[in-house]
């Protein structure tokens, strides 16, 4: 009986041990994947489509950077280098002469021709394509193959735009002839490219689950796959990054940095994105064709308090038409001060002394509708009654196009690497009844931005844009509010994860530590 | 009984035409531009504009309708999602057994618990225990699904980290959203579980059974259990329907991609044959669904087999 | 006829009092009216004030509930919130009861062709769940308070439109009709004198549990965000607004969805108080 009985205890303690070594295991020895061979990446949204051309958003962008390449790609200082094209010459202002890289073959086997590139380039810009404005400098009776490496395109313009406009992972996506007419309106689902990963398997709104692919030119990815999780919910990628279920969270919400940061298994990257949020003016009509009423409004408005408690610590204030990442932004410049006494003199210099009621308008993204309820509430003290209407985007966009806005909180990405793409398209006069919603048109600002897109790169062209950006603070057609800032949660175990601003990521660079 | 399920089939026809024609009509009058939103916020107006024509949104509202019913009664094709370029069926079809998982998995949750609870808050009428678990039903039809959901959510992720917070592809993960879409059947159920054998327990067959002197648990297995359940087993169905097209909130909270979620996020993106396919699918499920449940009680029920004959 | 009538009704109410529960229903459904109307004066802020420099704090003295990601007062953003709910719930039940009735009525009394056609299309509506239908019609019809009523209330039509229809069907045949139609009352006379008031009490219990499930609906559609222009208090939004602060603030999420809750709560209280005193034969 007492010996059963000690027997009893001894397993007892024998079990405890066990249970002790096992709670100590993982916290003595070095953490490691709880899925080695896999790279498991939480993703906010689902991809549209894997045709690059038929849509225009970040979550297949990303999707797209693990399979395709593009002729030229940008390092991390945003200079041009070459991809898929070993070589480029500027023939003549307008000519580019592209050499493609010898044996790179796409993941059906096929080999990379010019005949692919040149259908690449011509597909992108038919009509129906979702990329066509951003390769719209593209002339499209320029195109002409060399031999088999080798082709020339022409764009309608010296532009100093167009090479970085072939970095956009959409438009500047090369992709196999045979493939795409081979599978006609499935291609999207099929998609076939020559970069290091193949798309195996899609889940829609659920999963992608992409695969090595063995002969990839370039350097062999660690992870033999990878797989993007589509998880909307913010606090959620949170949580399954803490449970290493994840390794790589993106957008993780501002709540969560803190706990993040404070996680000595988890590592936080930041950066901000190329996009502006803003409040535009309709410049076109009265009582928003009066300069100082746009400077009143905009010194109302406390900025860096709002964008605080709108964005949560997730956005730095912006403080000018081109985002701080974006080539020639000029840094230097301070978000203005709220001055409500000097605004409401403005007001009446404006003649409004007794302020005036408007209408606010924003689609019902969360954070453009938190922004307006601040305004409402900030403008309230000078005097402005703001209403506030939420639109969806048809009705929005239908209603810029009818000149029939006043106020209007919106975004605007540069999705390329020159600065042309952030204030071209937003403030040239040419613009009205297109992108440049705040209908602006003033003679001086379009004669720069006319001379700076064919400027070549340079100390010349970096004078204009900060030019630019001074007199659209100064001439005030749009209040700036933020730049997004953009927080990955990753793992301790994870190396070379380095984010873009663009939004589509090189996760084929991401390795573990050894 | 064939005739009858026969009969009963064939009249799904004008109602699926008439749901069809009211989703369309539905979608005609939805402000927003599904050439837009293909193209994406900064694309100009002309490419849209273009887009719109070759995909015959500009066509007369006839036209797009005919069009649509044509290729789907002769070439039982019902589109391209606008958005992915994928046939609508396939969409659909990788969604809904998601949904039906779901909703399966509620359903069964509320059938083992509440009938159980409505068995016992019967026979203990007016006992604590009938007091209690009627309050905790009638609590559970009062409580909004996405509530329940978040409160799960807090207590069982946050709080205690048992269980994961998205996903519906382990046994952990089909915990919480099974309970939180089942929660309100269960109480249902239950509900009805007890009135039912309430009733059932008046009548003169159980008197008799009783008078007969045989033991309490008896009758009610035997005699009374059997009879209370057609009218629960009728509601079972009806909320199993009910389920499938409800389960869009639940689905959401946890980021399942079941068909609720489709549907509204095709709304959101104005992809109007992902919603049009939707829409006729969960219509089509939901009327299946109630006409086993109408078989399923003239089989139960041998007094209204009769009339269908 | 009159002389009876109110004596049912006083039946009613008597078997109603004794229900302790229905009591419990009908007080708390009486303070949220009270609430509603008064909500200016109940709330101790105005529902849209913003105090960047409060943001997301806990429940203190000041505010018992908390307060928001802009700092307003959660509180009274609730009380406030009781006004769009109940304003919902009512209108848009009284709005599918009135078109439900009258198609049902039409359909039920006339028979026939008429009957076939409204029903037809009434099977057609009832085949597309409710809550899918509400968010098609919320998404076609745009935000706003109306549509939002409209869409809840649309969804609810042909469950009010089959039940009087049955009613309907029920009493036409009855002596007091037929002598009606034999003195020459005219369609409309009979069907709004003699017909309807006589099925009142399956249309008032579906009512009061309808008022229940529509104001669920709203909120639902709210949550997705198919509701109200902000700053607007609806519960459903202030519910799907605090989820993502759901780890560190959990009473964003917490108060607004006690607010549903209690209501329904309420209301479901009272409209089973109501079932059992219309229907005696049901009462256990």
């Amino acid at each position: 009986m007492n010996r059963k009985f000690s027997y009893r205890r001894g397993a007892k303690v024998s079990l405890m041990a066990l249970l002790a070594c096992m709670i100590a295991l993982p916290n003595a020895l070095a953490r490691t994947s709880k899925h080695p061979d896999t790279l498991v990446v939480a993703t906010t949204y689902d991809a549209k489509t894997l045709d690059p051309y038929m849509t225009n958003d970040v979550a297949s962008s990303n999707a797209m950077r693990q399979i395709y390449e593009t002729l030229v790609t940008i390092d991390d200082e945003d200079k041009v280098i070459p991809s898929l094209a070993e070589k480029i010459e500027r023939i003549d202002g307008m000519t580019y002469r592209f050499t493609l890289k010898k044996g790179v073959t796409f993941h059906n086997g096929e080999l990379l021709t010019s005949d692919d590139a040149l259908y690449s380039l011509k597909r992108a810009f038919e009509k129906g394509a979702s990329v066509r404005h951003i390769m719209g400098v593209i002339d499209p009776t320029g195109f002409k193959k060399i031999d088999d490496l080798t082709f020339e395109v022409k764009t309608i313009a010296p532009m100093s735009s167009f090479l970085p406009a072939l970095t956009h992972f959409g438009g500047g996506v090369i992709i196999n002839r045979k493939a795409v007419e081979a599978a006609g309106d499935d291609y999207g689902f099929t998609p076939v490219g020559t970069g290091p990963y193949k798309l195996v398997d899609w889940k829609k709104g659920d999963r992608m689950v992409f695969e090595r692919f063995e002969e990839y030119h370039g350097k062999r990815p660690e992870f033999s796959k990878m797989v993007l999780r589509v998880i909307p919910e913010a606090s959620n990628r949170t949580i399954e990054l803490e449970s290493g279920d994840v390794d790589i969270a993106f957008e993780v919400s501002s709540l969560d940095i803190s706990r993040v940061k404070a996680n000595k298994n988890l590592e936080l990257k930041t950066l901000v994105d190329n996009a502006t949020t803003y409040m535009g003016f309709n410049c076109s009509k009265a009582p928003y064709n009066n300069q100082k009423l746009r400077q009143a409004i905009t010194m109302a408005i406390n900025i860096p308090a709002s964008v605080k408690a709108v964005f949560r610590g997730n956005a730095y204030p912006a403080f000018g038409p081109i985002a701080p990442n974006v080539k020639y932004a000029n840094t230097a410049l301070e978000v203005p001060q709220v001055n409500i006494a000097q605004a409401k003199k403005l007001l009446a210099e404006a003649g409004y002394p007794n302020g005036l009621t408007t209408v606010l308008w924003t689609n019902s993204k969360k954070v453009r509708v938190g922004m307006a309820t601040i305004i409402q509430a900030q403008l309230k003290k000078i005097g402005v009654t703001v209403k506030i209407q939420v639109l969806e985007w048809g009705a929005y966009l239908q209603g810029l196009k009818d000149n029939k806005h006043e106020l209007f909180i919106v975004g605007w990405t540069c999705q390329t690497p020159d600065p042309d793409m952030a204030v071209y398209p937003t403030f040239h006069s040419s613009q009205i009844g297109g992108n440049n919603f705040a209908a602006f048109g003033d003679k001086e600002v379009d004669a720069l931005l006319d001379t700076a897109r064919i400027t070549p790169d340079g100390p010349e062209r970096k004078a204009m844009y900060f030019t630019i950006q001074d007199m659209l603070r100064e001439k005030a057609p749009w209040v700036f509010i933020a730049n997004k800032k953009i927080a990955f949660g990753v793992q301790d175990y994870i190396e070379g994860f380095v984010p873009s601003p663009y939004g589509f990521h090189a996760l084929y660079e991401v390795t573990t530590k050894k | 009984m064939l005739g009858y399920i026969l009969r009963r089939c064939a009249m799904l026809i004008p109602v699926i035409l008439g749901v069809v024609f009211i989703v369309f009509v539905m979608m005609y009058i939805t402000p927003g531009d599904p050439a837009r939103m293909v193209l994406g916020e900064q694309a100009p107006q002309v490419d849209v504009d273009n887009l719109r024509v070759e995909m015959g949104l500009d066509d007369p509202f006839l036209l797009q309708f005919g069009r649509y019913v044509y290729n789907a009664v002769v070439h039982a094709d019902i589109g391209r999602s606008y958005i992915t370029k994928r046939p609508v069926w396939n969409e659909v079809m990788t969604a809904f057994p998601v949904t039906l998982k779901l909703s399966a998995m509620a359903m069964g949750i509320a059938l083992l618990v509440g009938i159980p609870c409505g068995i016992i808050t019967a026979v203990r009428q007016y006992s604590v225990f009938d007091n209690i678990i009627t309050l905790f039903a009638l609590m559970g039809i009062s409580m909004p699904v996405f509530w329940l959901g978040l409160l799960f959510i807090l207590l069982f992720t946050v709080r205690l980290g048992w269980l994961p917070p998205s996903g519906f592809d382990s046994i952990p993960a089909m915990i919480m959203p099974s309970v939180t879409l089942g929660l309100q059947s269960v109480a249902i159920i239950t509900r009805m579980t007890r009135s039912s054998m309430l009733e059932v327990v008046r009548h003169d067959y159980i008197r008799t059974a009783r008078s007969k002197g045989q033991k309490e648990s008896m009758v009610i297995w035997k005699h009374a259990l059997p009879n209370a359940l057609v009218p629960v087993v009728t509601i079972a169905g009806i909320q199993f329907g009910i389920l499938l097209g409800g389960a869009v909130l639940t689905e959401i909270i946890f980021s399942i991609p079941g068909l609720g979620r489709l549907m509204v996020s095709s709304i959101e993106m104005r992809d109007y044959p992902m919603v049009q396919g939707g829409v006729l699918f969960i219509a089509l499920a939901f009327c299946l669904v109630n006409l086993g449940v109408d078989l399923l009680y003239a089989w139960l029920d041998p007094r209204i087999k009769s009339q269908y004959t | 006829m009159q002389t009876k009538k109110n004596s049912l009704w006083g039946q009613v109410f008597g078997r109603l009092k004794k229900n302790r529960m229905a009591i419990l229903g009908l007080c708390i459904l009486f303070g949220l009216l009270i609430t509603a109307l008064f909500a200016n004066v109940v709330a101790p802020f105005p529902f849209d004030e913003q105090d960047l420099f409060a943001t997301l704090e806990g429940p203190s003295a000041t505010h018992w509930f908390g307060t928001d990601e802009f700092g307003r007062d959660i509180l009274s953003r609730i009380i406030y919130g009781s006004r769009i709910s109940l304003q919902v719930g009512f209108v848009a039940v009284g709005f599918s009861v009135m078109a439900g009735g009258f198609i049902g009525a039409t359909a039920g009394y006339y028979g026939g062709r008429t009957d076939n056609i409204l029903m037809r299309f009434m099977d057609v509506l009832l085949s597309i769940p409710q809550l899918l239908l509400a968010i098609s019609v919320a998404a076609s019809l745009g935000p706003g308070l109306l549509n939002l009523m409209l869409a809840v209330g649309i969804a609810a039509i042909p469950q009010y439109a089959r039940l009087v229809r049955a009613s309907v069907l029920s009493i036409r045949d009855q002596e007091f009709v037929e002598a009606a139609i034999s003195v020459g009352s005219s369609d409309l006379r009979i069907i709004f004198r003699h017909i309807l008031p006589n099925c009142m009490a399956p249309i008032i219990v579906q009512a009061t549990l309808g008022v229940a499930f529509a104001i669920l609906t709203a909120a639902g559609l709210s949550f997705i965000g198919l509701g109200l222009e902000p700053p607007t208090p609806e519960w459903g939004a202030m519910l799907s607004g605090g989820r993502e602060f759901i780890r560190d603030y959990p009473y964003m999420t917490i108060f607004p969805g006690l607010a549903i809750m209690i209501t329904i709560l309420g209301l479901n209280f009272l409209g089973d108080g109501l079932r059992d005193a219309l229907d005696p034969k049901l009462r256990n």
